[in-house]
């Protein structure tokens, strides 16, 4: 066996003698490879836009300028009770919790599981999504209990002249 | 002439890192955990250099081996 595949059949100074097809050595090793590199390249290329966004996002170029918003006036709310508004869009459903006498919270009132609308409870001090009982904390709208995994995102809220405003959504970091 | 896929599998493997990458990537985009986008962007990228310099050297280890 050895010795017949050391043989050389016959003084060749080329290497497609034994190609019987057109374009048989279309896509041989070295155009594979070719292929390859560029498939890398295209992966590369096509990566730039998501590094860019994410870049721009880091360095705080999409950061959204929302006009402030009026909620209530100061004295329409009482320590413990919440109010439902909107912001930033008409559809952004959103809730204001006045935890302390000046401390204010707001987040969009929509559950992180299936969107379902999340209600603040008085008495039990946690924000409940009546559908699959999950639960959020109202200082920090973690997830406490149920199925949603994320925060619920928040709402800049500022006290100014006895009014209460939203002015702006956090950057939302889960 | 003796063939060494040595390259063809390793420009695979890039292949199959560029794919991992892009998933990771898409995945860590939309839970908007940016920094750990632009990494995955930055390895993405990164093995087009690697994968262009492994072709090179292939070739230059089996260039002209055929008319020797």
């Amino acid at each position: 066996m050895s010795d017949r595949n050391a043989k050389i059949p016959f003084d060749e100074d080329n290497y497609t003698h034994n190609i019987h097809r057109n374009n048989e050595r279309m896509l041989d090793r070295r155009g594979f490879m070719k292929t390859m590199v560029g498939a890398a390249g295209l992966f590369a290329i096509s990566s730039l836009p998501w590094g860019a966004i994410a870049a721009k996002e880091l360095m705080g170029l999409g950061e959204k300028e929302y006009p402030k918003k009026k909620i209530a006036s100061l004295k329409s709310v009482a320590v413990g009770d919440s109010v439902d508004f909107s912001f930033p869009g008409e559809h952004d459903s959103a809730l204001l919790i006045r935890l302390s006498e000046n401390k204010f919270v707001a987040y969009q009132n929509a559950c992180t599981h299936l969107r379902c609308p999340v209600f603040w409870k008085k008495e039990e001090n946690e924000m409940i999504c009546p559908c699959h009982h999950g639960k959020f904390s109202a200082h920090t709208g973690e997830p406490l209990a149920g199925p949603p995994r994320r925060p619920l995102p928040a709402i800049k809220v500022k006290v100014e002249y006895g009014n209460i405003y939203a002015v702006g959504v956090k950057r939302y970091e889960a | 002439m003796k063939r060494s896929h040595a390259g063809v599998i390793v420009l695979a493997l890039m292949l199959a890192l560029n794919i991992v990458f892009t998933q990771f990537m898409v995945h860590q985009f939309f839970f908007e955990h940016y920094r750990n986008t632009l990494i995955f962007a930055g390895l993405n990228i990164l093995t087009f250099p690697v994968a262009f310099f492994i072709y090179k050297k292939e070739i230059r280890k089996g260039g002209n081996s055929h008319e020797q």
